[in-house]
Order: structure tokens, then C-alpha cells, then sequence
């Protein structure tokens, strides 16, 4: 079963009438997902002083990519990836271009195998991606190194990695329910 | 209206140009970092008033925690702060003594009184580090003339040094980021340092003299140089393993919201010209090559000793 049409289609006789509201409040839940990261990265650039902050803006970015997807690939466009992506560099100061080009990648993964990710279950998934999450950790420490023109430490890569691998079974129970719920655009 | 075979291609098209874009983006940086910052300090100045109102609640429940804390324990905070009222008496007269003795010896030296540095006073927008760098955003208002270079303490000592400019916001490269290096003074044994900061709590101390050694506690001060003044409190020197001094800063690095940056001005002091130094005009390599003034004289034949052969 293709995971982006989870929902049953409704027969086009009971099917609610398509008014301006409507499409509107369907828009609205399609782009939960892309607002959410807007938002997340927005609100962490606050000086809250809250340990690894910076990395959770990254955090946060991936998981949702990566859920969207390949869970509902019509909530996640290339395109709304790309402008989230230039939101989290605009509110980062991290080497440029560096958390785009994580996003693009992972979402061009979990885009291209959404059937495959589909069928396998939590833990594969997962573990999928923790392995893209390093490799993109470690993109951006060579990334930093070289324009530092510096061996820098690895250890606050990891630790980004190991924030992001960590939070990613909350923000998948969360998003689970989204997308029953407020992100479903077929309950508008 | 395209076709559906177009509208395929395009679809398929979309993520490759994307990330390509993003490529760009990754090369942009790498060879025009200040253009990408820059843009980013706009969004920041843009946002500035949202970020007060975002820490506005933590701040309140912070003021909050304070009073309930204090309150909680009336009598010994009212002791402790009697103590240290005396012990500040003390100090106090101690420092109006030294600063009457200290304006004596200036007069009767003919000391040149420095120039007064211009300040503002900013709070810290937000904390940009990210995971590889310690940087702030201070929000210190329109019409600022605050410049790149210039040097910003807190209540206590040196946090670093303004590396970029908005039109209300300023960036601080903070002293233990892994590109700081600020000259210092060792205060005992009054050697020169340099302090590198390693992205740690406590930035280390190199290029020290191998002959003085930084002793464990003593004072670390600012060296003068350039915009950055001599005498600027930084901390105090710390062994954390045998032969790896660090300086344990006086700023409260974690802690930042009211920073002052200061504009020492451009160093004037230039050296004046050493009398007797002339600078030498260089002559042409090969006197003869040129055109002869008297050209009347009949061409002469290659002598030995000359060149030429």
C-alpha cells in the first residue's frame, strides 16, 4: 500500500463541498509539516539559553523531511523543503548552504524509497536515518574544518547526531498522530 | 498547459536543480561568507523585537525563582549581604585612597590623560553560535556607531570582539571561540601570551616565553594593540592539565544578557620617521642600457668585465 494514500478515498458523492474554506483549512494542514519547521526554526534562534540549541534547529529539520516524505510525500514538496532549508540557514549561523543541502539529500532518500521505507518497519527506518545523519553531520564538520582551514573537534557533530537520532521517536509519535489529525488534509 | 510527459521531466527536474542551487549556496559561502552573513544579520534585525518578547515569560519566571529564593531564606541572605557590605566599605576606601595617590603621581609626572572610549550598551539578541563557533547578536539600537573590531565586556571582563555590523545589530566573537586570539599580559610575571580559544569553557594560553612559565592564579590582562587597549580584565591563569595553561575568563560566558562595546579607536600612534634613516633611491640595474645622452660618440666595442658576454 502506497503510505501517501493511507487515507480511503471518499466516493465523490459524499465528499464534502469544496468551498473556499475548505481548501483553504486543506492547505493550512498540507503545510503543517514545512510551517512547523519554520516555526521551530524561528522560535530556537531566541536566546532561550537552552543547551544545543542550534542543534535541534537541525534536528528538528531532518526528522520532519524525513517523516514527510515518505509518509506523505504531498505535504512535502522539493520545493517547500528547499524554502525551509533557507529559513533554517537564514536563522543559523552555521557554514552556509551546508543544512540545505542535508535536507535536499535526505529528502531525495526518503523520497525516492518511500515505498521500501513504507514496508519496513520502525527500527530499519531508523536506523537508515541515523546512518544519513552522521554522514551529514560529518559533511558539515569538513565543511567548517575547511573553512576554518583547521582540524576542528568532531565531538559537537556527534553531538548534533546524537540529538537528532535521539529525538526522532518522539517527533515520529507526534507526527503519527499529525497525520491522522491537524496535518491530514483529507479531514478538512 | 504542458503535457504530462513535460510535466514528468519537470518533476523529476525539480530536486536536481534544487540541490544544485544548494551547491551553489555551500560555494557562495565558502568564497563570499560576509554576503550570506550579512543577509542573516538582516533577518536577525528583523526579528529582534520578536526574540524580547519570546524571553520576556523565561525572564520573568528567572526574576520570579530570584525573589522566591531570597525570601525563602531571609536572615542569612540579610547576613550575607552585610558582610559583604563591609567588605565593600573596605574597598571602596581603599579604592578612593589609590585613586587620589594614583592622580597625584600623574600630575606630578605630567601624565597625558588617554582618551575616553565611546560605549554602547546592547542586550544580547540571541546566542549564535551553533555547534562550531561561540558568537552573540547584541541588539544595540539604530544609529550606533559601533565598528568591526571593537571590544566587548560585561560586568566583569573581556568577551570578545564585534566581527560583524548591522544596521541594529552587532555580532561578538566570543574569546573561547575557536578563531579568537587576543594578545594578553600575564600580571606577576608580566610576559606576553597569546589567548586562543578552543570552543571550551576556559580559552588556553600560547606562545608564552618558555623561560616564564604563566603561574597558576595570576592575573591576565589585555595587551595593547591596535583597537584592542591594554589593561582589559580577562581572567585569571588555570593549569588544567601539566603544561596546558588556560585562562579562566571573568565574564560570564554562559550567562550573557547586558554587554558593553567599547570604541577604543584606530591606534595614531604611529612611530615617527628615525633621524638619519634616508631612504636609498634605488639605481637602474644597467646604467648604459638606455640611450646614450651623446650619441655623437662612435658605438663602442664590448669590454671585458662589462657583462654582455
Amino acid at each position: 500500500m502506497v503510505a501517501e494514500n493511507s487515507t480511503p478515498h471518499l466516493h465523490s458523492a459524499v465528499e464534502p463541498k469544496q468551498t473556499f474554506r475548505r481548501a483553504l483549512d486543506m492547505a493550512a494542514r498540507a503545510a503543517m509539516p514545512s510551517l512547523f519547521i519554520m516555526f521551530s526554526a524561528i522560535l530556537l534562534s531566541a536566546p532561550f539559553g537552552i543547551p544545543g540549541q542550534a542543534q535541534l534547529q537541525f534536528g528538528i529539520a531532518m526528522c520532519t523531511v524525513w517523516f514527510w516524505a515518505y509518509s506523505r510525500p504531498r505535504s512535502m514538496p522539493a520545493l517547500a523543503v528547499f524554502l525551509c532549508g533557507l529559513v533554517v540557514e537564514i536563522f543559523s549561523f552555521g557554514p552556509p548552504g551546508t543544512v540545505l543541502l542535508s535536507l535536499l539529500v535526505i529528502y531525495g532518500v526518503s523520497h525516492h524509497w518511500r515505498y521500501g521505507l513504507s514496508r519496513l518497519g520502525f527500527i530499519a527506518g531508523w536506523l537508515i536515518f541515523s546512518i544519513l545523519v552522521v554522514l551529514a553531520s560529518f559533511f558539515q564538520w569538513a565543511l567548517v574544518c575547511l573553512h576554518a582551514v583547521a582540524l576542528l573537534s568532531p565531538i559537537p557533530g556527534l553531538f548534533q547526531a546524537a540529538l537528532t537520532i535521539g529525538i526522532y521517536p518522539s517527533l515520529t509519535a507526534l507526527f503519527v498522530w499529525g497525520r491522522r489529525t491537524f496535518a491530514n488534509p483529507d479531514q478538512a | 498547459m504542458l503535457s504530462i510527459h513535460a510535466r514528468q521531466v519537470l518533476a523529476k527536474a525539480v530536486l536536481p536543480i534544487l540541490i544544485l542551487l544548494a551547491v551553489g549556496l555551500v560555494l557562495l559561502g565558502l568564497v563570499r561568507r560576509p554576503a550570506v552573513d550579512g543577509v542573516r544579520l538582516m533577518a536577525t534585525d528583523f526579528m529582534a523585537p520578536a526574540y524580547h518578547g519570546l524571553v520576556w515569560p523565561q525572564e520573568r519566571a528567572k526574576v520570579w525563582l530570584t525573589d522566591l529564593r531570597g525570601a525563602t531564606d531571609l536572615a542569612k541572605e540579610n547576613a550575607r549581604l552585610r558582610d559583604e557590605n563591609r567588605a565593600l566599605r573596605h574597598w571602596y576606601d581603599v579604592a578612593v585612597a589609590l585613586a587620589a595617590e594614583n592622580g597625584r603621581l600623574k600630575k606630578s609626572l605630567h601624565w597625558i590623560p588617554e582618551t575616553v572610549p565611546q560605549y554602547v550598551t546592547g542586550r544580547v539578541t540571541r546566542d549564535d553560535g551553533g555547534p562550531y563557533s561561540r558568537a552573540v547578536l547584541l541588539d544595540v539600537g539604530s544609529g550606533h556607531d559601533v565598528r568591526i573590531g571593537d571590544v566587548a565586556l560585561d560586568a566583569a571582563g573581556l568577551l570578545g570582539r564585534v566581527t560583524e555590523v548591522g544596521p541594529h545589530t552587532v555580532r561578538v566573537l566570543m574569546i573561547n571561540d575557536d578563531a579568537s586570539r587576543i594578545p594578553v599580559t600575564l600580571g606577576s610575571s608580566h610576559s606576553d601570551a597569546i589567548m586562543a580559544g578552543d570552543d571550551t569553557a576556559s580559552p588556553c594560553l600560547i606562545f608564552y616565553p618558555q623561560d616564564h612559565h604563566p603561574v597558576e592564579g595570576e592575573r591576565v590582562e589585555t595587551r595593547g594593540q591596535s583597537t584592542m587597549p591594554a589593561g582589559l580584565p580577562v581572567g585569571t591563569v588555570h593549569y588544567s592539565a601539566p603544561n596546558r595553561p588556560v585562562v579562566v575568563p571573568d565574564a560570564d560566558l554562559d550567562r550573557l544578557d547586558i554587554v558593553r562595546v567599547f570604541d577604543y579607536g584606530d591606534d595614531d600612534s604611529h612611530a615617527p620617521d628615525a633621524p638619519g634613516r634616508v631612504r636609498v633611491k634605488k639605481l637602474p640595474q644597467n646604467p648604459l642600457t638606455g640611450p646614450l645622452p651623446f650619441s655623437w660618440l662612435p658605438n663602442l666595442p664590448d669590454m671585458p668585465g662589462r657583462g654582455g658576454q
